[in-house]
């Protein structure tokens, strides 16, 4: 159904140029693409692959060389497709003179939204980026986490349905990375559409639907996350408590299959999943000092 | 001497228009497709630069479709949200510091004002007008010209534009934030200002008792008073101890109740800040040989508009009245005179030169006696023109003289009378113009007066404002800044520099004869390109069009300032304000769409 492909690109080019109209760099190479409604869609590649210059040519941010941009059937350059649009910059562009609920009820105004329904959506925003306790500083005394935050409530003030996340992780704390991953899945939950872009791959594949690898302005690959992630020819066990007998009798039934045995190991945790119990514990119990192990310390005890 | 160029009615200011200008709707309309054109044609060559002709077209074409569409679509939510971002920047920059230095400037003031000066209202009133209207412009040319660049630089602007926030509002928003600050900072200035000359300018005198001298057999006492404010006035004490004090340098005092301490204290002055309301009459010449003509000699010193009429010939100014009624005028014509005095041989500089004053009745061409006033530059002279004239018939006695009546005589049945002014001596000079002689009817009120000159500073601040943001769209900060300077002069001299390119100068200077050698061979040339020759006209008069346009376009920030019609004393007609207030919004409309144009047609991110 077309009314469901919320982006759409056709041989979308882009080439910088110098004041004098000689190139510079072609950014963005025949791109097409083509996203729909509920999807969580990442960009990925490394620096300087066109990620972000492909969501300014989204944003009308850019005028594209050659090829065009459609954004909910509208040209990038219309501005009435910003209705709509929900956009955090790769660096987070606020005015850093405003507090943090100057800048969201500034941002809700432009959206022409009425001041009761503003300041609903102003507290609500403010107290899930976690901002509560610094919602009358001006931004220029946050840190980046902080300012990232604030970008991330700014950009959904309209309630968008298509939000565009440029590296949304960045600055942002482990617990910040995993409230995003939630926030990201609700807003599919809501059927909202989702594009982003990040060098953070793990998370990439937690939640992305689908993924487009640029490299050098190319599209070089576009797919589901999890058919371009499956590897057919090798399988996986997890089992607990598994004793050394056992494995022994595994290895051996594999060896008699001919099989070759990659990897047979005890999985290590995260350093993810350490810093979340820690950080929750502390939040649980505030006060306790760490416990620190060194070798000092364990003599004096003994 | 304020009022250089005759002030239309407000309609045939807009629609009508006069012989030396057109009809200020006209003007707008030029003004506006002018900006709207430099704007497009701005997108259309960077875009030509970078992109070539053809991706230009299609996109200078994509932008006018939109542009139709857009404009009108304008959210008062979201400009008051952009105005309000700008009220906020501006105060974060501290502009609010600029009241400390005007304050500093007040208190520094009186120490280069002086006390001793001959008209101290004058001084003191332009000094702070002046001030206060420089320190605003100041700061709206660079509030204006700094904050869209330094949003783009810091890239603030993408999270802006990728709002349904269109060019026009970001422009227009930016318009009224700094229109709020700049009239914020003007009144307070304003206030200030005028607290500061009631302030300074408020004195009183002493008169000794002792001092006073019994002038012969009257019972009349007369003396000086103190000397304070580097004056002292004339006062006569009657029989009755009432006290009377002479009017100097432009104001008088009441003296109440008996003298203290051996000295009458008087009040402080009274009739100092005024805003005359005048009448003018017309203005036609005799020369010096007494014949009609249009214009007295000119001594090529002033503009056309003022004539001169030499000494001691029949060279005569004649202004005439209408309209006028007994009822308005019981006691008399308060006449003002400010006429210009050309010297040819200094003389005495103190005295000033002496005129003769003759009312005649138009129609039977009855003539009062002569009345003689003696004329100093840049001094307003009041004659007030009695009831009753005396008239010496030829057949009289010596010292014997016939009555006439102001309005049974001299004024004719319609209503009009002439007022004949000549220069009594020879080989001196007196310029006229129509506004150096009228009627003074009833004073308007000053500190509306005063305001109202304020209305002009603060017409040419938002013209600042919407310059400097309709350049900051395309221009970097201090190029923006340089440009909009740069219209303000340009503007300031904009009719003299229409006069020159359109030969309106008599005589011609070096600029005229420049534009007149470069225009010359513009022509030739065209001529010679023989069958290209029309293809170039075509390419051509467009561009000259444009050319011309540019100076049309810009502002006549010189009439905006009335500083000098409240220093000076004289009302200003609502009329002049009303016109430009229209002026301003017309600009504003251009600034609006080229700013619009100039935004939309290029990348934000570059
Ligand atoms: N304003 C610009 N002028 C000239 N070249 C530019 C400009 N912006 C980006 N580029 C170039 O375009 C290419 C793509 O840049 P882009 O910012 O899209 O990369 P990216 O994929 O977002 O990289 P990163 O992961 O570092 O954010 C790069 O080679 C970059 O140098
Ligand atoms: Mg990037």
């Amino acid at each position: 159904m077309a009314s469901d492909v919320v982006i759409e690109t056709r041989a979308l080019s882009k080439t910088y140029r110098d004041f004098w109209g000689r190139a510079k760099v072609r950014a963005l190479k025949s791109l097409d693409l083509e996203i729909r409604q509920g999807e969580i869609f990442g960009l990925l590649g490394p620096n300087g692959s066109g990620k972000t210059t492909t969501m300014k040519l989204l944003l009308g941010l850019l005028f594209p060389t050659s090829g065009q941009a459609l954004v909910f059937g509208r040209d990038a350059s219309d501005v009435r497709k910003n209705e709509r649009i929900g956009y955090l910059p790769e660096e987070t562009y606020l005015y850093k003179f405003l507090t943090a609920e100057e800048t969201l009820d500034f941002y809700g105004r432009l959206f022409d939204i009425p001041p009761q329904t503003r300041k609903e959506r102003i507290d609500q925003l403010i107290s899930e980026v976690g901002l509560d306790w610094a919602r009358r500083r001006q931004l220029k005394e946050y840190s980046k986490g902080m300012t990232r935050r604030i970008g991330i409530a700014q950009a959904r003030i309209n309630d968008p349905d298509l939000i565009l996340l440029d590296e949304l992780n960045s600055g942002l704390d482990p617990i910040g990375v995993r409230e995003m991953k939630d926030m990201i899945l609700a807003l599919k939950e809501a059927g909202k559409t989702v594009v982003m872009c990040s060098h953070l791959l793990a998370d990439v594949q937690d939640i992305c639907d689908r993924i487009a690898i640029l490299h050098q302005g190319e599209l070089k690959e576009l797919g589901r996350v999890e058919s371009l992630l499956r590897v057919a020819d090798e399988t996986q066990f997890r089992v607990r408590g598994m004793s050394q007998a056992c494995q022994d009798e595994v290895q051996a039934v594999i060896a008699r299959h001919e099989h070759e045995l990659v990897e047979m190991t005890n999985p290590v945790s995260t350093l993810e999943d350490l810093f979340l119990s820690i950080v929750r514990d502390s939040e649980a119990r505030p006060g306790r000092r760490a416990r620190v192990e060194t070798a000092e310390q364990s003599e004096s005890v003994n | 001497m304020v009022i250089e160029t005759d002030i239309l009615n407000f309609w045939d200011w807009l629609a009508v228009g006069s012989d030396e200008r057109a009809p200020a709707l006209l003007q707008f309309v030029v003004t506006i497709v002018v900006l709207a054109l430099v704007g497009l044609l701005f997108g259309f060559l960077i875009a030509a630069v970078r992109h070539g002709p053809i991706a230009a077209g299609d996109l200078v074409y994509r932008v006018l479709r939109r542009a139709a569409g857009e404009l009108f679509r304008i959210s008062p939510r979201r400009v008051w949200a952009l105005a309000r971002l700008s009220v906020k920047e501006s105060l974060r920059k501290s502009v609010l510091a600029s009241l400390i230095v005007f304050g500093v400037l007040l208190v520094f003031a009186p120490w280069f004002l002086g006390s001793e000066s001959r008209e101290p209202v004058k001084l003191y009133l332009s000094f702070v007008m002046t001030a206060s209207m420089y320190l605003t412009l100041l700061i709206a040319l660079l509030l204006s010209t700094f904050s869209l660049p330094a949003d783009i630089k810091s890239k603030t602007i993408y999270t802006v534009v990728t709002k349904p926030v269109g060019a026009h509002e970001i422009v227009l928003g930016r318009i009224l934030g700094f229109t709020i600050i700049g009239t914020v900072l003007l009144a307070i200035m304003g206030a200030g200002g005028y607290v500061f000359v009631i302030r300074s300018l408020r004195h009183t005198h002493t008169i000794a008792v002792a001092d006073l001298a019994e002038a012969k057999a009257s019972g009349v006492q007369r003396g000086l008073s103190s000397r304070d404010m580097g004056h002292r006035h004339e006062a006569t004490v009657d029989k009755d101890g009432h006290v009377d004090v002479q009017s100097a340098i432009g104001h008088w005092h009441d003296v109440a109740g008996e003298p203290e301490n051996g000295a009458y204290v008087t009040s402080s002055p009274a009739d100092m800040y005024r805003a005359r309301v005048p009448i003018y009459g017309k203005l036609r010449f005799k020369d010096r040989n007494g014949a009609d003509k249009d214009r007295g000699v000119s001594v090529g010193n002033e503009w056309g508009y003022r004539s001169y009429i030499d000494g001691g010939t029949s060279a005569t100014a004649i202004w005439t009245f209408d309209s006028l009624r007994e009822e308005e005028y019981p006691d008399g014509l308060p006449l003002e005179l400010s006429l210009r005095v050309f010297r040819t041989y200094k003389g005495d500089i103190e005295r000033g030169i002496l005129g003769s004053l003759v009312v005649v009745n138009p129609t039977t061409g009855l003539r009062s006696d002569i009345r003689t006033f003696r004329a100093q530059d840049f001094h307003i002279d009041e004659q007030t023109i009695p009831r009753k004239l005396p008239r010496r018939r030829q057949d009289m006695k010596p010292g014997l003289s016939e009555e006439l009546d102001l309005f049974d005589d001299l004024v004719d049945e319609e209503g009009r009378v002439e007022i004949w002014i000549q220069c009594v001596e020879p080989a001196q000079y007196f310029g006229a113009a129509q506004a150096d002689c009228y009627i003074r009817t009833r004073d308007g009120l000053f500190w509306v007066n005063y305001w109202k000159g304020l209305s002009g500073t603060w017409a040419q601040m938002v013209l600042i404002v919407c310059f400097g943001v309709m350049f900051s769209t395309f221009l970097s900060g201090p190029v923006a800044l340089f440009a909009t300077a740069g219209c303000f002069i340009l503007g300031t001299f904009r009719d003299f520099i229409i006069k020159v390119a359109t030969g309106g100068i008599e005589g011609g200077g070096p600029v005229e004869a420049m534009i007149r050698t470069f225009t010359q061979q513009n022509m030739t040339s065209e001529l010679e390109a023989g069958g290209a020759n029309a293809l170039i006209e075509t390419l051509d008069s467009p561009l000259k069009a444009l050319m011309h346009g540019l100076v049309y376009v810009l502002p006549d920030f010189s009439s905006y300032s009335q500083v000098n019609w409240v220093a000076y004393g004289y009302n200003i007609p609502w009329n002049l304000i009303a016109q430009n207030l229209m002026a301003g919004f017309a600009y504003l409309l251009g600034a609006f769409i080229a700013g619009y144009l100039f935004l939309r047609s290029g990348e934000v991110a570059k």
